[in-house]
Order: C-alpha cells, then sequence, then structure tokens
C-alpha cells in the first residue's frame, strides 16, 4: 500500500453480488486501514439515494465509489442504471458548491471476478499513482493495473 | 368617413377576386408602407396588413391601414388575439371604422415565443372564433360584449383564415363551418403548394355547401428559391409542399429559381381558377411586393374590374 | 400537486450569506412528491450547505424539520419550539408554505429555497406536466377533459390554430395539441358534434380576481 496517500479516505458502496463472500473478504481491510475505509454493501446498486452520497463526502471522504454490476447484467434489470442517474444528479449538486465533480465515482464491475479486498486495494493504488479515471467512460470494465 | 368595402363589391360581382398581404416596417417609417401601397395598387383588389405578425414588433396594422387607405387603397385590418384584451380589440375595432377601414381579418396569432418579444405576456383573452362573432355582433347588433349599446356600429366585411394542411386535417372542413356559423364572410387560405389535398378539400367544402356562404380565396406565395421551399417545408407548422415542386425548384440553376417560383405561382392560380368554390386568390409574398403586379399579369388577373 | 423545483445553490447561498444558525424546513405535501422540498431534499441541502460552509472556513448551524404541510398553521406551529433560536428559515415550502410561516412568524426572517411552477400531475416517475390554471371556472366537462387553457399555448376554447401538425404543438413540439387531443377524444365517443357551439369569451375576473383571491366557508368556521 502506497505511503504518499496514507491520509486519503475512500467510502464504498458496492452491490453485493460482485462477491458473495465480502462480509468475511472486508474484514481485514478494515482492521488495516481503520477510519480510512468505510464499507457499504446494498443488494443492489440501485438502493443508493444523493443523500447517501452527500452524507459519506460530509462525514470526511475524499473519494466515494458506487460500484455496480454492468449495465444489462443488474439482477433487478435497472439498479444500476439509477445508481448512475442518481449518481450524476450528485454529481451537479456538488458542483454548485466548488467541489470536484469526480469526487463521486460509478464502477462497473463483472459480479465473480475479484474480490472485495482486492478491489479496494487497488482503488487505493489506483489513487496513488494516476489519479482517477473519468466517470463517464461508458460500459467501464474494471482496469486490471500492474502495480 | 363613409367608404365601403371594395373586397365586398368585387366578391359580390362575381369577378375572381385578388388580394395581396403587404407587411409593415420594422420602424415608424409610414413611407415603407406608401411603397408597398404604391406597388399593389391597380393590380389587387384589397390588401391585408398584417398584425405583429411572428410576434416580431412592425409599425402597427391599424396605422399602415390608415396610411393606405390615405393612398387609395382598400386595406384589410389584421388583428390578432394574441396581443390585446376585449376592452383594446373593442376599441380598435371602432376606431378602424371611424378612419374608414372597411374589411377585417380576425386570427389568433402567432405565438409570441416566436418572435422578438419571447418575454411578453401572451393576452389571448378571447379566440379567433369569438373575434368573428364579435364584430359581427358590434356590426349587425350594435352591441359590445356584454350587451352594451354602440352610438355607432363599425361597418366592416369580416373575414377570417383557415389552413387546408394543419392537423387534425380530418377537422379542417367542421372548423371552417364553424367560422361561417360565427359569421365569416371571407376566407383567406394557408399558401397552397399541394393541390390534390387542396382539391379534396375543397370538394368537401363544397359538398357542405359552404362555399354558398362564405367567399374563399387560395392563398399564393411565390417561392424565391429552393432553399426557401425547403425551409418552409420543414420549418413552418401548417405547411405543405410536395416534393415534386421542392425538386423542381432545385432543378433549376439558383439565377432561374425565381422564375421558376413564379412560374409555379400562375400555374397554381390558373389550377385554382378551375376549382369550384373558389373566389379568387391571396398573394402572401412575404418581402417580395414587387412581384405581385406580374404574378397578377401572368396570371391573366389584370386589370382589376372596376366598381 | 403544486409542483416547485429548487433555486440553484447560488441563488440560495446568496440569500443566507449573513447568517449563521440556518433552519431549514421542508413539506411533505406536494413538494415531496415532486421531489423538490421534501423530507431527503431538505437533507440534500442541509449537507450541501454545510459542506459549502465548511470549504469556506464558515461556521453554519443547521437544523432540519420537515413538516407535513408548510400551508397550515397547525403544522407550522410546531416550529415555534426553538425558530428563535434561528437567524433564517429556508424554506422548502411552495409559495404558499413560504408565506404561511411568515405569518405565523412575522418577525423572523423567512427565504425560499424553491421556485415555485404550476398545479401539475405526476404523468410518470420524474415527470411532472402543468395541468391547471386555476381559472376558477372549470370547463373540462366541454373540452373532454382537456383544458384548452392550460394545454393549449394560445387557450383557444374553438381550436386548434392552424399550426397543429403531427398532433403536436407549434409552439413546442414535444407538447401535444390540446385540440388534436379534445377532437380525437370526442371522435372516439361520437361527440363531434359538441365542437358545433361556438364557446364564448371566458369570465377572466374569476381567475384574476381583484388581488389574491380568497374563498370563505362559514361552515367550515369554528
Amino acid at each position: 500500500m502506497d505511503q504518499k496517500k496514507a491520509g486519503l479516505k475512500i467510502t464504498i458502496f458496492f452491490c453485493q453480488q460482485i462477491d458473495a463472500d465480502q462480509d468475511v473478504n472486508r474484514r481485514p481491510l478494515e482492521k488495516e486501514l481503520g477510519p480510512r475505509i468505510r464499507f457499504f454493501p446494498l443488494p443492489c446498486s440501485g438502493r443508493i439515494e444523493p443523500l447517501h452520497l452527500m452524507r459519506a463526502l460530509e462525514s470526511g471522504a475524499d473519494k466515494v465509489y458506487v460500484v455496480t454490476c454492468p449495465e444489462g447484467a443488474c439482477r433487478y434489470r435497472e439498479g444500476n442504471i439509477r445508481a448512475r442517474k442518481r449518481l450524476a444528479y450528485t454529481q451537479g449538486l456538488i458542483e454548485e458548491i466548488g467541489l470536484a465533480k469526480n469526487r463521486l465515482e460509478l464502477i462497473h464491475v463483472p459480479a465473480g471476478t475479484t474480490t472485495i479486498d482486492k478491489l479496494v486495494k487497488e482503488l487505493f493504488a489506483r489513487e496513488a499513482f494516476a489519479g482517477p479515471l473519468p466517470v463517464d467512460a461508458p460500459g467501464q470494465e474494471r482496469q486490471q493495473k500492474r502495480l | 368617413m363613409r367608404g365601403e368595402s371594395r373586397l365586398k363589391k368585387v366578391l359580390q360581382g362575381g369577378s375572381f377576386t385578388v388580394t395581396a398581404e403587404c407587411g409593415p416596417p420594422k420602424g415608424a417609417d409610414p413611407e415603407a408602407i406608401r411603397k408597398k401601397g404604391g406597388i399593389l395598387k391597380g393590380f389587387v383588389d384589397s390588401v391585408n396588413v398584417t398584425d405583429n405578425q411572428t410576434g416580431v414588433v412592425r409599425l402597427s396594422s391599424l396605422a399602415a391601414c390608415a396610411i393606405l387607405l390615405q393612398d387609395g387603397l382598400d386595406p384589410i385590418l389584421q388583428m390578432v388575439t394574441r396581443d390585446r384584451n376585449r376592452i383594446a380589440l373593442q376599441s380598435d375595432i371602432l376606431g378602424a371604422s371611424a378612419l374608414g377601414i372597411r374589411n377585417i381579418l380576425c386570427l389568433s396569432g402567432d405565438h409570441q415565443s416566436f418572435g422578438n418579444q419571447p418575454q411578453a405576456k401572451g393576452v389571448f383573452d378571447i379566440d379567433s372564433m369569438q373575434l368573428i362573432q364579435l364584430v359581427r355582433q358590434m356590426r349587425d347588433d350594435g352591441m359590445l360584449l356584454g350587451g352594451e349599446k354602440l352610438t355607432e356600429p363599425p361597418h366592416l366585411f369580416v373575414g377570417a383564415v383557415e389552413n387546408p394542411f394543419a392537423d387534425p386535417l380530418s377537422y379542417r372542413v367542421l372548423r371552417l363551418e364553424k367560422k361561417v356559423t360565427a359569421g365569416a364572410e371571407f376566407i383567406q387560405t394557408q399558401c397552397i403548394y399541394n393541390l390534390v389535398r387542396f382539391k379534396e378539400w375543397m370538394e368537401q367544402v363544397v359538398d357542405r355547401g359552404i362555399h354558398e356562404k362564405v367567399s374563399i380565396l387560395g392563398g399564393i406565395t411565390p417561392l424565391k428559391s429552393a432553399r426557401m421551399a425547403a425551409y418552409m417545408s420543414d420549418h413552418v407548422a401548417g405547411m405543405n409542399i410536395p416534393d415534386e415542386i421542392i425538386n423542381r425548384m432545385k432543378s433549376v440553376p439558383a439565377d432561374e429559381q425565381r422564375e421558376e417560383g413564379i412560374q409555379i405561382a400562375v400555374e397554381t392560380i390558373q389550377a385554382l381558377k378551375g376549382i369550384k368554390g373558389i373566389h379568387g386568390i391571396h398573394i402572401m409574398a412575404i418581402e417580395w411586393e414587387e412581384v405581385v403586379p406580374q404574378l397578377v399579369e401572368k396570371a391573366g388577373l389584370a386589370p382589376r374590374p372596376a366598381v | 400537486m403544486i409542483t416547485a423545483e429548487r433555486k440553484p445553490l447560488s441563488e440560495i447561498h446568496e440569500m443566507i450569506a449573513p447568517y449563521r444558525k440556518i433552519l431549514v424546513v421542508g413539506c411533505g405535501t406536494c413538494v415531496a412528491e415532486c421531489a423538490a422540498g421534501g423530507e431527503k431534499e431538505v437533507g440534500l441541502l442541509a449537507s450541501a450547505l454545510r459542506m459549502d460552509a465548511q470549504r469556506a472556513g464558515r461556521d453554519l448551524d443547521i437544523k432540519e424539520v420537515t413538516l407535513d404541510r408548510q400551508c397550515v398553521y397547525e403544522f407550522i406551529d410546531q416550529l415555534t419550539e426553538f425558530i428563535e433560536q434561528y437567524d433564517v428559515v429556508l424554506s422548502l415550502g411552495c409559495g404558499a408554505g413560504v408565506q404561511a410561516v411568515a405569518e405565523v412568524f412575522p418577525k423572523a426572517i423567512i427565504v425560499p429555497a424553491l421556485n415555485t411552477t404550476f398545479v401539475g400531475e405526476t404523468k410518470e416517475v420524474g415527470l411532472w406536466v402543468e395541468k391547471c390554471r386555476g381559472c376558477g371556472d372549470c370547463k373540462l366537462g366541454f373540452f373532454a377533459a382537456v383544458c384548452p387553457i392550460t394545454s393549449c399555448a394560445k387557450g383557444l376554447f374553438n381550436g386548434p390554430c392552424g399550426g397543429s401538425q403531427d398532433g403536436q404543438c407549434e409552439v413546442d413540439p414535444d407538447t401535444p395539441c390540446a385540440w388534436q387531443l379534445i377532437i380525437t377524444r370526442l371522435e372516439e365517443v361520437g361527440g363531434l358534434d359538441r365542437l358545433k357551439k361556438i364557446h364564448p369569451p371566458a369570465d377572466w375576473s374569476k381567475q384574476q380576481g381583484r388581488g389574491p383571491r380568497k374563498i370563505m366557508r362559514e361552515d367550515q368556521k369554528i
């Protein structure tokens, strides 16, 4: 884990379909990173509301991720589409108060291709190197980065 | 001043009548109107002056009509209900008649959002149908809305418009009938390019005997260019220009397109002469009033009858 | 319901700039329905204002409250307990709500967070359409339940105008032509004859009133 961004705080709302064992897999990271990471597992990313994202930022998150299944693969059909729209709405709101819209980011991750702890480690690492990917890349797959 | 409507006289005399439209200037100069009037005089029986058409502020129709009257023309006051409430409308109707204007065309008007004053309040206190009925009531019963008696009724020949090409098509004949019931005495239609469709409409009109109760003047707008044809077809609501006409305009080199447009207009006029129920034409040569005299001559409608 | 939209944050910011303690009051009826001023929206706005203040190094004390109806004094009274502790009330009620609160608490400073727009229906989730202009003389029975004043851009009672095209209004091609709809509905029930009658001019005094209109019901008074 890169020490340069030691202070970076991430909140991650994620669809439980992505990692069936997320409950177990996230515990070690929670222990290691303490207040720098907050996990919010959801039955579907569509459960997310702008208010949750705002409160996450208010509580001190530098970056809020919403992880959804790829479009077309949502088991509740449009949950991930709703998540996308609500995230976009919240981006508009935070831009009105002068925050960069990439403080909030939506990521598509096909179910079963990774585990939640692996994903989070990559996200922290990515923040350290290249900065966040643009949020409006459609059908974006999680990118494997060689570290 | 107690003149008579020349339009009414020519129509009643049975001649194929010619009216034309005249757009007032975007300024206070009366000469602009006089000039246009001068071009049209002798080639048409009456002249419409538009009323802040498309919601663009221009010299008022009432004033322009008064100027044309001074120059010996027979003006048709166009009155839209978009800009004035019933108090102002009735007042202007009395004023027009007092000035000697003898014809009025009743319309709702284009919505204010189209013009150069989109923030204006659109009044629409009454609609065109109610306005037709109102002018007839003022003239024939000498009464205002509400029943109060006028000291002198206005003397106006009442007209309206109809667009045979607008939706819902099936209702357009019934709407014309309603305008006649309301009291319209002459009708000017939207400009005609699709003769097939127009003939169908006229057949229904004649079928219902409407042509015997109202004088119908077919609208004619000569096309200046292929671009104008395409623009009107795509952007003007209620306009129907068949592809054959657009292609015909396109097939001719740019510097010959005006001639072609005039030719098409002449052919349309000749066709209209042969349609039962048509009493004349109404030429709307937008910002091209100069073309009217040659159009009238080429269509064999000059000189105009003496009445 | 009455619909409204949140004002841009820059406008709200300017209105509350001189103040430190802000009471944000929402309404659980109309403005909640159109997602402009209900409990959620109160939360969102408060959150945004707090974050904004924090970044500017300002210290803001915000309380969030949502009343069932902001236009009824009985509910507004619930604010009595704590309203005096705040410098300004930022109301997410419709225009009626904002003013009602001001009447109950005439010494308080009350500012509107919303632009109240129209009386409308929820046509689909996320879409509200204007339906009624409150003319005070409902004629829906004559026009196949389509309001010609509201839904026709020119308010024609004897329409359509000459610009109706493909069932859409010439003024806004995304808006259906009200008269096309009226005619279609009447045709379907064989009632087109009803349009033969020339509908007379409206009595606009019922809509305009002499200043603000009132309804008084003696039988309802206590």
